[in-house]
């Protein structure tokens, strides 16, 4: 029953993991910039949502609301304002990473400062557990993130697959010439990756602080997450980032089985690093040594 | 030299390409080319832009895996040998995009292409005078000696080809592989390019080299293999493969659309 | 005051060490691991250990935690630096979550969250170090040892392989250089001397726990590499010269709670980074890039 219980935690764990990671890899795809101030925007949605739902007693459609309007617009500005003076520039992998961690670390340090460094939790009766069967329980919030995580999948792939914008988008990754002949601005097609890549972060942000919580440093756990998903899954494969990011929650929470806590973001590492040892293009991805 | 070539008896074979195949998912990039590469001489490869030339290269060099056939060079198998040993086994080669050292001077770039060992002591390097001269010459011969100290990266388009040129002729490889190392040069650039590199050929390298314009190609080929959608269609002396009518209507078809 | 300033100056050798060491692999290899701070760990919980349990003496503290993080780096280098850049990065980062975790539960070792107490002072031939003039010489000296060393290499050979590697790996590939055995041999060499920081750090402060070994500091160390200018002799010390300084700088700032000197001096150099690369990618010192 333990082990149940623990695949469960990990199911509702990693439909989260998949769809932030999702975001990330669907911002590096569209626009080759290693985005390590993902995990930034997901700090910044769960606090917006937590300080109005929570500490304003805001109503909950208002503070998601809230919160996706905030990550939107912080995704788009690092896009505009300190991803594209650099790429004019330089634009090395070096100084866009350099760039990005100085945001994320930022960022990090103002969150800890405005609510201070211990962990919060917002407190919802969808959080609650059920014990469905004996030593079995569930909260409402296991099912919501499998719904959620699956609906905002599924749009995705529809809005790839379907629109101008996004079948430019997955085109930017392959060659950004391409992007032009379908008479797309490359700069309105990478704003529209950090939208969405951004905006796939607040269901797990919102959920996470309801369920296991938040610190001011939970963005570089995060972004550790997105990355290892990304890779595991293969660069460049969203399908491949939503199944990675799946097994590594289910990963850690299985880890729990015999070892403590402490250890579960091991399993992370040790996956990640058998991927890149074993098979560097991950599930889904092309050979990418360079 | 072109005497030579057109001589009955080829020169003996230094690198051997046999029934080689690269598949990039399915798109046979490079399909059942067999092709020999002789000692001494100038081969052209030519065909239009995605006839595998490049892959070739690749191949050759290591880079990539092929995935079937084989490559031979001086009759023993380099397949699935990794690219730093090819290239110490004497095969070197300039890139379409030249990949200089960017960030180092010109006088570095060269001066490390001859120091191939991964340690401090370079025993078959000779001592660092002896290959600081070695550098002086090549730069002299290559018209970049004023320009030793500059970064690679702020030289001028014609004096990076000439760098990717000189760093080629520090090695001491036997076989050079140039991917279109004269594209974008003018004439006069172009006239000491030829000349630089017939006197290599004089002086025992074999060359394998890339080239579109057909004018150069007249000029320097003592071969030519002319490839299309991965297939080596023809392979022999200049005069032949350039009056093949079916071969120019493929060739000027692709540049004239 | 004296004592004070000595204590700041001894700080800033032992970090430089650590900057020049981290630069030495982010500018001349093109290797950007965000693990360097586990790699001081190692150097300070080898020290520690030793100076409980067997000798004080520096010199086999110093062989032993060179050895050990050198050779752990190399395995982790290996399969690692066959992949992408980015991918690096990604593995040192996941390898730094580890060894945090590893540093605060491995008790009998490193103690535990509450890390080892009481490390006695080294000694080099028999004569302990306590003064802190002393140890400060001491400090000065292996800064100005890895300064000569490192600039030697960076000027050899096989500095110039790294550096052709760093500008464009496949080309050093094509012309012959063993790019997997050059970049685990600069790693080791790279771990290998920021482990001698560690020891000096662990022998100076003679209590270490987790907290200065962790993604954070591997922060700080990056953000004075870059801060001073990737890739040149000077930009390393110059950044650890101002990163250092920093905190001693903002405790003067009357109006600034204690608790926040931490995270105000993060956000400086997180914002530093930031403008850094948009304006002077280069660093500071970067004018003078590639005269090296």
């Amino acid at each position: 029953m333990l082990l149940l219980q623990l695949i469960i935690n990990g199911i509702q764990v990693g439909a989260l993991y998949g769809l932030t990671a999702v975001g990330f890899s669907l911002i590096f795809g569209a626009t080759k910039i290693f985005h390590f101030a993902h995990g930034a925007s997901f700090a910044i949605s769960a606090y917006v949502f937590y300080y109005l739902y929570a500490v304003l007693l805001v109503w909950w459609p208002i503070s998601i609301l809230a919160a996706c309007i905030v990550v939107v617009v912080f995704g788009v500005a690092l896009d505009r304002y300190v991803y594209g003076p650099i790429q004019s520039t330089d634009g090395s992998f070096f100084t866009i990473f350099v760039g990005s961690f100085g945001v994320a670390v930022v960022v990090q340090n103002l969150i800890g400062t405005v609510f201070g460094r211990g962990f919060i939790s917002v407190p919802s009766a969808l959080s609650k557990s059920v014990e469905l069967a004996p030593g079995l329980y569930v909260a409402p919030t296991a099912a919501i993130a499998v719904v959620i995580a699956v609906a905002c999948f599924v749009a995705l792939q529809l809005f790839l697959g379907r629109t101008n914008i996004g079948i430019a988008m997955r085109a930017l990754s392959e060659s950004p010439a391409l992007v032009r002949t379908f008479g797309l601005n490359p700069k309105a097609v990478s704003t529209c990756a950090f939208a969405l890549g951004s905006l796939l972060v607040v269901p797990a942000a919102v959920l996470t602080s309801m369920t296991s919580g938040l610190n001011a440093a939970i963005g570089g756990r995060v972004m550790l997450i997105s990355v290892a998903a990304t890779i595991v899954g293969g660069v460049g494969s969203l399908r491949g980032a939503a199944c990675a990011g799946l097994l590594l929650g289910i990963a850690e929470n299985l880890a729990l089985w015999r070892f403590d806590p402490q250890w579960s973001e091991a399993a992370t590492f040790l996956i990640l690093f058998a991927f890149i040892v074993l098979r560097p293009s991950g599930f889904f991805g092309r050979a990418v040594n360079s | 030299m072109l005497q030579m070539s057109k001589a009955p008896a080829l020169p003996a074979t230094l690198l051997e390409i046999v029934n080689l195949t690269k598949s990039f998912e399915g798109v046979k990039a490079v399909d059942d080319v067999s092709l020999h590469l002789r000692e001494g001489i100038i081969t052209t490869l030519v065909g239009p832009n995605g006839a595998g030339k490049t892959t070739l290269f690749n191949l050759i060099t290591g880079h990539l895996r092929p995935t079937a056939g084989d490559i031979r060079w001086q009759g023993d198998s380099v397949v699935g040998t990794a690219p730093w040993k090819i290239a110490q086994l004497g095969v070197a080669r300039t890139f379409q995009d030249l990949r200089l050292f960017s960030h180092m001077t010109v006088f570095e770039n060269v001066l490390t292409v001859m120091e191939n060992s991964a340690w401090f002591w370079q025993s078959e390097a000779g001592s660092v005078t002896e290959r600081r001269r070695r550098v002086h010459e090549i730069l002299d011969a290559t018209g970049l000696v004023h320009k030793a100290e500059v970064r690679a990266n702020d030289l001028a388009y014609a004096e990076r080809k000439f760098l990717s040129l000189a760093r080629i002729m520090a090695t001491k490889a036997k076989m050079w592989l140039l991917d279109e190392p004269a594209s974008g040069l003018d004439p006069g650039s172009y006239e000491r390019f030829v000349t630089l590199l017939r006197n290599e050929v004089r002086r025992g390298i074999t060359i394998c080299i890339i080239e579109h314009n057909l004018e150069i190609v007249v000029s320097i080929s003592d071969r030519i293999s002319f490839l299309d959608q991965g297939r080596l269609l023809a392979d022999g002396e200049p005069d032949e493969i350039l009056s093949n009518p079916e071969l120019s209507s493929i060739y000027f078809g692709e540049r004239n659309p | 005051m004296i004592a004070y300033l000595i204590n700041l100056a001894t700080l800033v050798c032992i970090n430089a060490i650590l900057a020049i060491t981290l630069n030495f692999i982010m500018g001349y290899a093109g290797i950007f691991s965000l693990a360097h701070a586990v790699f001081f760990g190692v150097g300070a919980y080898v020290a520690a250990f030793m100076a409980l349990q067997w000798t004080d003496s520096l010199l086999f503290q110093l062989v032993a935690a060179m050895l050990l993080a050198g050779l752990l780096s190399a395995a982790l280098a290996l399969p690692a630096l066959r992949v992408r850049g980015d991918y690096f990065v990604a593995a040192s980062l996941g390898f730094q979550v580890l060894a945090t975790t590893v540093f605060s539960e491995w008790k009998s070792v490193t103690g535990g969250i509450g890390g080892l107490v009481g490390i006695p002072p080294a000694s080099i031939a028999g004569h302990a170090i306590t003064d802190p003039v002393e140890f400060f010489g001491l400090a000065a000296v292996a800064l100005a040892l890895v300064v000569v060393l490192t600039t030697a290499i960076v000027r050899s050979s096989f500095g110039r392989s790294l550096k052709a590697i760093r500008d464009s790996e496949s080309a050093a590939l094509a012309f012959g250089k063993n790019v997997a055995l050059i970049k685990t041999l600069s790693v080791f060499y790279s771990t290998a001397m920021c482990a001698v920081a560690g020891v000096l750090y662990a022998d100076y402060l003679s209590f270490i726990n987790v907290e200065s070994f962790t993604i954070d500091a591997s922060t700080l160390f990056m953000a004075m590499v870059i801060v001073g200018g990737i890739g040149t002799v000077w930009g390393p010390i110059v950044g650890a010269v101002l990163l250092t300084l920093l905190p001693a700088a903002l405790t003067y700032l009357p109006f600034l709670p204690r608790t926040e000197i931490g995270s105000v001096q993060q956000m400086i150099y997180g914002l530093a980074m930031v403008l850094l690369m948009i304006f002077k990618p280069d660093g500071l010192m970067g004018a003078k890039q590639g005269e090296a």
